[in-house]
């Protein structure tokens, strides 16, 4: 029952994309393409890439992956699994943060996140340009972008828009 | 500039419908500085502190931040019909637009160049992941607890790929340890 998978996998994802979705793409990845086999470790890349360029939370490469696997209803499935449980805490948190947000335990597991969320979010970038072995070809991309980004405002965008040409051009 | 006093919520259900789509319809690179310029600057619904608190409650949180985002706003706004419409309405375009981009791609996927493109942007975002961490990293650079925490994180998750279910709850129960004797 694929459907119930996507809900099932993509529900406990949300619980645990702190910071967002990026600190669980290296899970998804291995769910999606080593556990059930959905999508080849290139293809994962592929509909990722999708998910980036087009406009929308980057939260929607589930409901690519949801579509490869088990088509439209798929796609809806894993959207809303990737977002209710989430939400619902999210929900049910809002009405009480006044009270939260400046509690101490509150501080302490916001500096014990961070970290994890600076690995992972790490891990999410290695794991994407390293799809099955090492290609430098796909490390220098990622280590061009990953350098402009960090020293400079530039928009995503046009970097995605480049990393494409360069891609065609070496990765034939 | 903004000022407090003349923000004013969404007045009807049709009005949070349409801004948060047009929050979703407009935003190619990033959905963040969207939201801010529909909510904040054009609309003017929230002002900029507000904001700014509402997207941190919403960072805290695990899941897809402007999602959360668009749940909190419109429960504050119209109880739960706000949070399912202004849900709705931040996904309805893009949803569809990934969706037609996706059967693009694999009518497309048999050629090599463009096979070759679409792993290039992919590349480049997974560069992208690599900028946010080290951007977010430079926090962390005078806490050794926290790069031991970070590397842990990689090369366990990263490069031995075992699963998040194993690593969160050791990682967040050490983050604590040290969170509460102040090493980060």
């Amino acid at each position: 029952m694929i459907l119930l998978e996507l809900a099932l996998y993509f529900g406990v994802l949300s619980l645990m994309a702190f910071g967002g979705m990026p600190a669980v793409m290296p899970e998804m990845q291995r769910i999606v393409v080593e556990a059930k086999g959905w999508a080849t470790p290139l293809e994962f890349v592929q509909l990722f890439a999708i998910a980036q360029a087009a406009p929308g939370p980057n939260v929607l490469i589930v409901s690519l992956v949801g579509w490869k696997a088990a088509g439209p209803s798929g796609a809806l499935i894993a959207l809303l699994a990737a977002c209710a449980p989430a939400g619902l805490l999210s929900w049910w948190i809002a009405g009480l943060w006044e009270r939260f947000k400046d509690s101490p335990w509150r501080m302490a597991i916001q500096r014990a996140i961070a970290p994890l969320v600076v690995g992972l979010t790490l891990s999410g970038g290695y794991v994407l340009c390293t799809p099955s072995t090492p290609d430098w070809r796909l490390w220098a991309i990622a280590a061009a972008s990953g350098t402009t980004m960090v020293f400079s405002r530039v928009n995503p965008l046009w970097l995605l828009g480049a990393g494409g040409v360069v891609g065609g051009v070496l990765l034939q | 500039m903004t000022e407090s006093g003349s923000v004013a919520p969404p007045r009807t259900l049709g009005e949070l419908f349409l801004g948060f789509l047009a929050i979703g319809a407009r935003s190619f690179g990033g959905v963040l500085p969207w939201a801010y310029r529909t909510m904040v600057e054009e609309r003017r619904w929230l002002t900029q502190a507000d904001f700014a608190e509402t997207i941190g409650l919403c960072q805290f949180l695990p899941g897809p931040n402007i999602g959360n985002a668009s749940i909190v706003l419109g429960k504050r706004w119209f109880g739960v019909r706000g949070s399912i419409v202004a849900f709705l309405g931040l996904f309805a375009l893009p949803f569809f637009w990934v969706m037609a981009l996706g059967a693009l791609y694999l009518e497309w996927a048999p050629h090599p160049v463009v096979r070759a493109v679409v792993t290039g942007v992919g590349a480049t975002g997974a560069g992208l992941f690599m900028g946010t961490s080290i951007k977010l990293g430079k926090a962390l650079i005078r806490k050794p607890a926290a790069l031991v925490l970070v590397a842990g994180c990689f090369v366990s998750v990263g490069v031995g790929r075992v699963s998040m279910l194993i690593v969160m709850p050791i990682a967040a129960a050490l983050g604590i340890f040290a969170a509460r004797r102040g090493w980060l």
